[in-house]
């Protein structure tokens, strides 16, 4: 019996020895950053993912840097690599003064050489990087390369003029790419460039640099004490740590095992908030949802390419009737916790200034969504509770992709709302790439998705008539005057006329509402309350924590 | 009896890579047919469209199946899979990063299972039908059915949330690299704790199951009666008699466990954020990676061959009658 005794005393004990080894994250010097799954490059020429570019901003930097101003609802640009930059008149060129003061990791200065070089190899269409395509506002080939010597003048090691093809009103955001070392790049293939060793051994010019990957579990950062941006507060170390499971990212937040998290689901925001320890940081959103309706019959636009009126959605009325039938607001409130707001259309409440002011969401109202049907020529001719027209019951399945809850309780809501008005829904799950690919080929009625407007507005992709040049335009919308204003948006108008595009470009969608928008979803973060100047906006959370301090 | 022993294995060899062609190659066109594609990955605010295009042409996409699949047989036969669309590195580069900690975990869950299933049985065998061979039996029973997220779920509230003594996720601490050699070790066994535990918990009751039935089956033989009317002690009637005869059917289901194991234990992989074999083959799958897909299904189809012809060679060791069956 006492050996037994014996036996369970050392358990406990090496329990309490293991526990203790255990340390939480809480030095004065360290953070540790949780994410859903392990980043697959941290080379910014493939940063797709939001976590993938989140770390390589931490390594590369870009000429310039971007902040939020939540007053005017606006990006803001302040020197990063460059110390200042001076537009022509005409805007057809830019006169870039780099710092002379800035050495890639491996000791090498950083020279507008790397600049050129960047541009060079983040156009090049061999390479398919993140911004291929991007840049037709310089002089570019036949594949959209840029032609060097035609859009760049090298006029000192650090300094530059970048030249642009006239009257395409270029902005800060086309000179705002991170700088890669020619010194490194140059010594590889463009087409073995993908898989290159400097995809996993960066040579980087940021405030951190790379101490460690270790595949799936976690990527470890360190101030670079050569950096221009260290300063004596700057978090030496921060760690990434890959936790696939969310409660578990939960748990190990409350525990201090990890400092921040984002992704919190808003039916867990209370009790973090009650947390000692926590800080919860709710951001207005950029990621809205909205309940498709295609605009065109499918079967007809998928068999012999004709674009004939979907025979439910086709018709601007009944869209405003689905509109007034569905309750949003119950939905925010119910699910979102109303961490959200109700959407009027897709240009974000964070840009105070496009944004539209005398535009009011749908509000939840069957009658006046059975007064608009029967306008339409919806009716209950055979009083089965379902409407007809020509003899076709509105009877439509609705699809959603599988593995999102918000997605199944908001189909649900709507089911229930459009049958009190006679609508039937069959609600049809599926896996998330087959739903996309079903999109692309707008092969769908109805669905429910999501979408992010894009920094700076981006609304051309979404809402342009050309279906083949904007494949994401998924509601096969089309309108002229829709289209004439994206297109003088495009030219880079003056601020006034900007805004007013932006808002009547609104008032025609509001008008036409070619999808139900439901709710902007607000990001939200939490993190230790041991981190202090955390800037988060909706530019994002990680960028710029170079800033960041620990309290003591 | 050595030559027959050596061919039977040998034409087991063949049938091998003959079903694993087949199954590679099924792979390949199911793939390829099925909806969506690796450029959907590329669907962004940020990104232009035609993006997701020049990705499908860069990855041959655009290229008939039939012309794909010549190519990734010209490669396959130089022993290259191709490189992951999501990882951007050879195949078996980004295998190689997953598969030891697959080898480590599914051995140990292997060997915890065969340990705690041989001494419940034993307990259990040594007074059959008492009230500890039915509480045993019971309670296996209650194990085996508990799934397998539930039990994880359980035990990170227990020992990581409430009690505070093991790691709730990652194979090793935030001062890893910190801690000499004896507390790395050490750290890796306090982060697989519970996973080995929440992995094994149905396994011992399948393996008490097995070990319990084929002890009983052979206890209650004339032989063991003879065995012990001729005065041997009931220590080597156990040892030297019973163990081995009722090994046979419990080496069969090891060889079809470990290479299951071998290919990947996605759910508690998740659960305790473990960067095991069958995460990364989800991911793939999810994300439409074909060649990463491939190289996964053909990693786990020769685990499982593998591990089911050794059973087998280990089952012909100790019955000669049985080398016929491992020719398949």
């Amino acid at each position: 019996m006492k050996v037994k005794h014996f036996y369970i005393l050392i358990f406990l004990s090496s329990m309490f020895f293991f526990s203790s080894c255990q340390k939480s994250s809480n030095t004065s010097d360290f953070i540790v950053i949780g994410i859903a799954q392990d980043v697959e490059s941290i080379n910014p020429l493939f940063a797709f993912s939001v976590d993938e570019g989140s770390i390589c901003d931490l390594l590369y930097l870009g000429m310039i840097q971007h902040g939020w101003d939540d007053e005017k609802g606006e990006i803001t640009s302040q020197p990063l690599l460059a110390r200042e930059w001076t537009w022509s008149r005409d805007t057809s060129s830019v006169t870039i003064n780099l710092r002379d003061d800035v050495k890639w990791t491996d000791g090498v200065k950083l020279t507008a050489e790397d600049v050129v070089y960047s541009f060079d190899i983040f156009s090049d269409p061999v390479v398919n990087s993140k911004f291929s395509g991007s840049f037709q506002k310089f002089y570019t080939d036949s594949s959209e390369h840029i032609i060097a010597d035609k859009s760049f003048e090298m006029l000192t090691p650090y300094k530059l003029k970048i030249n642009f093809r006239p009257h395409t009103h270029p902005n800060v955001f086309n000179i705002d790419i991170p700088i890669l070392p020619k010194h490194i790049f140059e010594k590889i293939q463009r087409k073995d460039v993908p898989t290159a060793d400097i995809n996993f051994k960066p040579v980087s010019n940021g405030p951190y640099k790379l101490a460690g990957w270790d595949k799936n579990q976690s990527i470890t950062l360190i101030a670079d004490p050569g950096s221009f941006l260290y300063h004596k507060g700057i978090i030496g170390k921060i760690m990434f740590r890959i936790i696939p499971d969310y409660n578990s990212r939960l748990t190990q937040l409350k525990k201090g095992e990890i400092d921040l998290t984002e992704l919190i689901k808003p039916e867990d925001a209370p009790s973090l908030k009650n947390s000692e320890n926590i800080v919860i940081v709710p951001v207005k959103g950029r990621e809205y949802e909205y309940a498709g309706w295609n605009n065109i019959d499918p079967e007809n636009f998928n068999k012999q390419h004709k674009f004939i009126p979907n025979k439910f959605f086709g018709s601007a009325k009944v869209r405003q009737a689905l509109s007034y039938a569905i309750n949003k607001k119950e939905i925010l409130e119910e699910y979102l916790h109303n961490y959200g707001q109700l959407s009027v259309g897709p240009v974000s409440p964070i840009f105070t200034k496009a944004v539209n002011p005398d535009l009011q969401p749908y509000p939840y109202n069957p009658d006046k969504a059975r007064q608009l049907l029967n306008e339409a020529g919806w009716k209950d001719t055979d009083n089965d509770g379902i409407l007809e027209k020509n003899r076709t019951e509105f009877s439509f399945d609705l699809y959603i992709p599988g593995g999102n809850p918000l997605r199944n309780y908001s189909a649900t809501v709507i089911k229930n709302n459009l049958k009190n008005i006679g609508i039937s829904v069959n609600i049809q799950t599926m896996e998330l790439n087959t739903f996309l690919d079903n999109l692309f080929s707008k092969k769908f009625d109805a669905w429910i998705a999501s979408w992010y407007i894009a920094i700076p507005i981006d609304l051309k992709m979404m809402w342009y008539s050309d279906f083949k040049n904007t494949p994401l335009n998924f509601q096969s919308y089309s309108n002229a005057q829709v289209d004439s204003i994206l297109d003088n948006i495009e030219k880079s108008p003056r601020e006034k006329e900007l805004y007013q595009l932006y808002k009547q470009f609104q008032q025609i969608l509001h008008n036409e509402e070619p999808v139900t928008f439901l709710y902007w979803i607000d990001d939200i973060t939490a993190h230790n309350k041991r981190i202090t100047k955390i800037d988060i906006n909706p530019l994002g959370v990680i960028h710029h924590c170079w800033n960041w301090e620990l309290k003591d | 009896m050595r030559e027959n022993f050596g061919r039977a294995v040998l034409l087991r060899l063949i049938s091998s890579l003959l079903i694993l062609f087949f199954l590679i190659t099924f792979l390949f066109f199911l793939l390829r047919i099925s909806p969506g594609g690796p450029e959907q990955k590329f669907i962004s605010p940020q990104l232009k469209p035609e993006l997701m295009q020049k990705v499908r042409e860069s990855f041959n996409l655009d290229k008939p199946v039939i012309v794909q699949y010549s190519a990734f047989l010209v490669n396959l036969i130089k022993g290259d899979f191709g490189v992951s669309y999501n990882y951007r590195k050879p195949v078996i580069d980004v295998i190689m990063d997953y598969l030891p900690f697959t080898l480590c975990f599914a051995l140990i869950a292997v060997i915890v299972q065969l340990v705690f299933g041989f001494l419940l049985s034993f307990i259990s065998i040594r007074k059959i039908n008492s009230g500890t061979d039915r509480f045993i039996s019971k309670f296996t029973l209650l194990l085996f059915s508990i799934p397998t997220f539930v039990a994880g779920v359980f035990l990170i509230y227990v020992f990581s949330e409430k009690i505070g003594v093991l790691p709730s996720s990652g194979l090793k601490s935030i001062n890893h690299s910190e801690m000499n050699f004896a507390g790395q070790i050490l750290d890796y066994i306090i982060h697989l704790v519970l996973p080995v535990i929440t992995l094994c918990i149905g396994g011992i009751a399948v393996y008490y199951r097995y070990l319990r039935d084929n002890l009983e089956e052979i206890y209650n033989k004339p032989f063991v009666l003879h065995l012990r009317a001729s005065g041997v002690s009931e220590k080597e009637i156990t040892l030297k008699h019973v163990i081995p005869n009722a090994l046979n059917p419990l080496i069969t289901v090891t060889g079809i466990d470990l290479g299951l194991l071998l290919s990947g234990a996605l759910i508690t992989e998740v659960i305790f954020g473990l960067p095991g074999m069958g995460r990364l083959t989800v991911t793939a799958i999810f994300t439409r990676d074909y060649p990463l897909v491939v190289g996964c299904s053909f990693i786990a189809g020769v685990f499982i061959i593998v591990t089911n012809l050794a059973a087998d060679i280990l089952k012909a060791k100790i019955d000669k009658r049985l080398i016929k069956g491992i020719s398949g």
